[in-house]
């Protein structure tokens, strides 16, 4: 078949009442399950699943990818509004979104997150069509000692998002490594730092140490101090993004799609390290780079196409190699061999069809995405209008019940009030949260593919220089510690000079 | 007005009743009422993974059995040691069941020094499903069959590593278990083991070449088999596998491998009531003839195959034992 005629059985499959029906309830699904915290996407596709089995494979699948789409960018709207990430994928949301909504400009906010996923889809649906074969060659050069390289370079974010001190910063993400140590050994299985109690055997919880990192600090603060905020005014945020804003962040926005649609086409990495290396690209080469953590539209852009390029980039190790790269992938592979259909290279000469009416159906996810977004964040948005005095309650109500609901377990409770307390000191302190994150969720990755590569090598460190893939993230953090220690050194020399021109 | 004469007159009589019905609810009714509310049934893996979809695929004509609903709970992490650890300490009430694995309850306790709970603290209502596993290396690779791969581990030691979805997975004594029936004398110093996280990592590890084979259950291999990824090498059932042009350990004459393979039951504390339990098992064989649950099982990849509550009770034993040796044999048992 052509690919004329392989477009036209596909939009046969999905230019009907029951996939346009399906792509739609999946998005709204996934929108509401993602702003509740606790309520994953993953989660809002495993309990989706069983109703596809009896639908069509088309029509199933459609409604499984809208459900992980919706549930991708409506774990913003609760990162913007009340700092606590509905998803683990918008952790980076809040670095500049929250400060915007206490800066009056919710709407502002939420807007940008809405338009950035959508364009971020967008593009990552078009990589998905036209290069699925190339990335997914690409992805398969990806091993160990690949994926070491590249962690490596990307904990050079930490110093992007360490604020005014980069002591404070890497103070911070020695407590996210040291933390991220904490349960079984990867090669050995033994335990570290367990206490002997099964509840620490799993390591801590990312979603608990997520929400208590970074809403509950907030509270405290709060509790301490009632009266500190009593006569500011909440704004209602009315100003709505505009398209001079849009096409200022324009160039962020393709940036953070194209580190979304490589790091999604490489199976598992996820859109979490996505979206904050989106985010430090962004402010490194932002003209505004002292505004971001301040509240800054393009730092809003940067992580939510960063986070939302992941998504359409899953299903290129899903269809071309049959590889889930992610739980969620593994989820809808679950609905493909349900219906008999083997996602891998013979499903594009064996079911063209299937692949094609997927294309067209993710083509107007993005649009879907676009319209129920749009009533989505209009009417979360008065979350910014109620009084803190009902808010923050509401808010540690809904903490506890997402940390608990995340894996059913009371001391995930327990973590995220511990978690809550270092952030609260962390607060005080003036030491930023970002890099304990990061730290939090790059540690463990960096450490397993060392020592999966050392496996390999049998102990030789030249697997880490084994092809042009580690040479380039090598140059590449070598460049960027060389530019942090450059900067660094000017800062202290332009500080010496101010300081000689005073005395 | 009606109920403060009652009261006071009859307050002698009301306390009797109610003693007496005290009595009734805290023994012999439960098993008669039993299930008088919805049952919890824990989960020990995240959502989405393969045991979370077997549960909740018989959840469905399972609950139509029981009369009221089952609550699908997944209690994750620490390879299902905390989900299992939750059930051990249930009350044995018949209220709080778990979805048990080979992982959690035959390689674990064999593997693992410390794990916080024993085989012997859970009582199982019946095993249901049976997952035959399959060996496999790269589609492209010079190694055509299991000798191959014996000949090349020996002819040159520390060449041939195989992945896993971690320490103490069925996958991990899997692929030792394998090399050490073909004859390698030591396959965890002879072979290295690549421990990656979850089992779709360790099937991608073989695609690209991090390790060289793989044993894992045949329901996950099954796409990349007939995408022509991955080359089957054997399959450890006597009966030979759909979709997998392989050799089986009947063929081969290893016989010892048949207890190779993956499971799912359901069990509940080791104090559970034998009426509960017997309940259950009568439940499941409906549930399991249940016609639609079978197709969506078999697409797959997943063999029904029902045992009763002894059945499955000295078939997981059994498994257990032949691990448990072999872990001893091969020193694999992880200490600390």
């Amino acid at each position: 078949m052509t690919l004329l005629e392989n477009l036209a059985a596909g939009f046969e499959l999905v230019a009907n009442f029951e996939s346009v029906f399906a792509l739609a309830g999946g998005v709204l699904i996934g929108v509401i399950a993602g702003a509740i915290p606790g309520l994953s996407a993953t989660m809002a596709v495993a309990l989706t699943l069983p109703f596809t089995f009896a639908m069509q494979p088309i029509t199933g699948i459609l409604l499984l990818l809208g459900v992980y789409k919706g549930g991708i960018f409506g774990g913003s709207i609760p990162a913007i509004l009340i700092k606590t990430p509905g998803t683990p994928a918008s952790s980076a949301t809040i670095l500049d979104g929250h400060p915007m909504v206490k800066n009056g400009q919710a709407g502002k906010a939420l807007g940008m997150a809405l338009w950035a996923s959508c364009t971020a889809d967008l593009i990552s649906n078009l990589a998905l069509i036209l290069f699925a074969g190339w990335l997914a060659a690409f992805a398969l050069k990806f091993g160990p000692p690949e994926f070491f390289t590249l962690i490596l370079f990307s904990l050079t974010i930490i110093a992007g998002v360490s604020g005014d001190s980069l002591l404070k910063g890497i103070v911070s993400a020695l407590f996210g490594l040291i933390l991220a140590t904490i349960g079984l050994d990867l090669v050995y299985g033994t335990n570290r730092f367990t206490l002997n109690d099964p509840n620490l055997m799993g390591g801590l919880n990312f979603i608990a140490v997520l929400i208590g990192l970074f809403a509950i600090p907030e509270i405290l603060a709060m509790v301490w101090n009632p009266k500190s905020k009593e006569g500011e005014t909440q704004n209602l945020g009315k100003e709505w993004v505009t398209f001079a804003e849009y096409k200022r962040c324009f160039k962020t926005i393709v940036r953070g799609s194209f580190i979304g649609v490589f790091l999604g086409s490489i199976p598992g990495i996820g859109a979490a390290p996505s979206a904050f290396l989106s985010y430090s690209e962004a402010r490194r080469k932002s003209p505004n780079k002292e505004n971001f953590g301040k509240g800054e539209i393009e730092g809003v852009a940067a992580s939510e196409s960063g986070n939302n390029g992941v998504a359409g980039a899953t299903l290129i190790p899903l269809l071309a190699l049959g590889i889930p790269g992610d739980v969620i992938t593994a989820v809808i592979i679950g609905a493909f061999m349900v219906h008999n259909l083997q996602p891998g290279p013979m499903m594009f000469l064996n079911s063209p069809d299937i692949i094609y009416g997927l294309f067209m159906g993710l083509i107007i996810s993005s649009v879907f995405l676009f319209l129920i977004g749009s009533v989505a964040i209009r009417a979360f948005s008065y979350v910014a209008d109620i009084p803190r005095g009902i808010l923050f309650p509401a808010v540690m109500v809904l903490c506890v019940y997402g940390c608990y609901a995340v894996n059913n377990n009371i001391f995930d409770v327990g973590v995220m009030f511990a978690m809550g307390w270092l952030g609260y000191v962390m607060l005080c302190k003036g030491i930023p949260a970002a890099p304990f994150l990061i730290a939090f969720i790059l540690g463990p990755l960096l450490e397993d593919n060392f020592r999966q590569s050392m496996l390999m090598s049998g102990g030789s460190a030249e697997i880490l220089v084994r092809g042009p893939i580690t040479w380039f993230f090598w140059t590449l953090t070598i460049i960027t510690i060389v530019a942090i220690i450059r900067s660094g050194m000017g800062k202290k020399k332009a500080e010496a000079v101010e300081h000689g021109n005073q005395e | 007005m009606y109920i403060p004469r009652i009261a006071k007159n009859n307050k002698p009589k009301l306390i009797i009743a109610a003693a007496m019905s005290a009595v009734l609810l805290s023994s012999s009714v439960i098993a008669a009422d039993y299930p008088s509310r919805p049952v919890n049934m824990i989960i020990p893996y995240g959502p989405g993974g393969a045991t979370d979809i077997s549960a909740r695929t018989i959840s469905e004509p399972l609950s139509k059995e029981v009369g009221k609903p089952l609550v699908m709970v997944n209690k994750a992490g620490a390879g299902g040691a905390i989900g299992s650890v939750a059930v051990q300490n249930a009350k044995a009430d018949g209220y709080t069941l778990l979805f048990a694995r080979v992982g959690t309850h035959t390689v674990n306790p064999a593997m693992k020094a410390t794990l916080p709970y024993k085989l012997e603290d859970f009582r199982f209502v019946g095993v249901y499903e049976i997952n035959p596993v399959a060996c496999a290396v790269k589609a492209d690779s010079d190694i055509n069959s299991m000798e191959d791969l014996v000949a090349q581990a020996k002819a040159k030691p520390g060449s041939v590593s195989y992945s896993s979805s971690g320490v103490g997975s069925l996958l991990h004594l899997a692929a030792a278990m394998v090399l050490k029936e073909f004859g390698l004398e030591n396959p965890v110093k002879q072979a290295t083991h690549i421990p990656m996280k979850g089992g779709g990592g360790a099937a991608t590890a073989v695609l690209t070449g991090t390790a060289t084979f793989l044993c894992s259950n045949s329901s996950s291999l099954a796409s990349f088999v007939k995408n022509k990824q991955l080359k089957p090498l054997l399959v450890t059932t006597a009966e030979p596998v759909a979709g997998f042009d392989a050799p089986t350990s009947k063929d081969l004459g290893k016989p010892a491998l048949e207890q190779l393979v993956g499971w799912t039951g359901i069990a509940g504390p080791d104090d559970l009531p034998d009426d509960i339990a017997a309940s259950w098992g009568k439940w499941l064989a409906t549930a399991t003839s249940n016609k639609e649950f079978k197709e969506k099982m078999e697409a797959r990849g997943s063999v029904i195959r029902l045992m009763s509550p002894e059945e499955s009770k000295s078939f997981i034993n059994a498994q257990y034992k032949q691990f448990k040796a072999l872990v001893d044999e091969l020193g694999m048992r992880v200490e600390g």
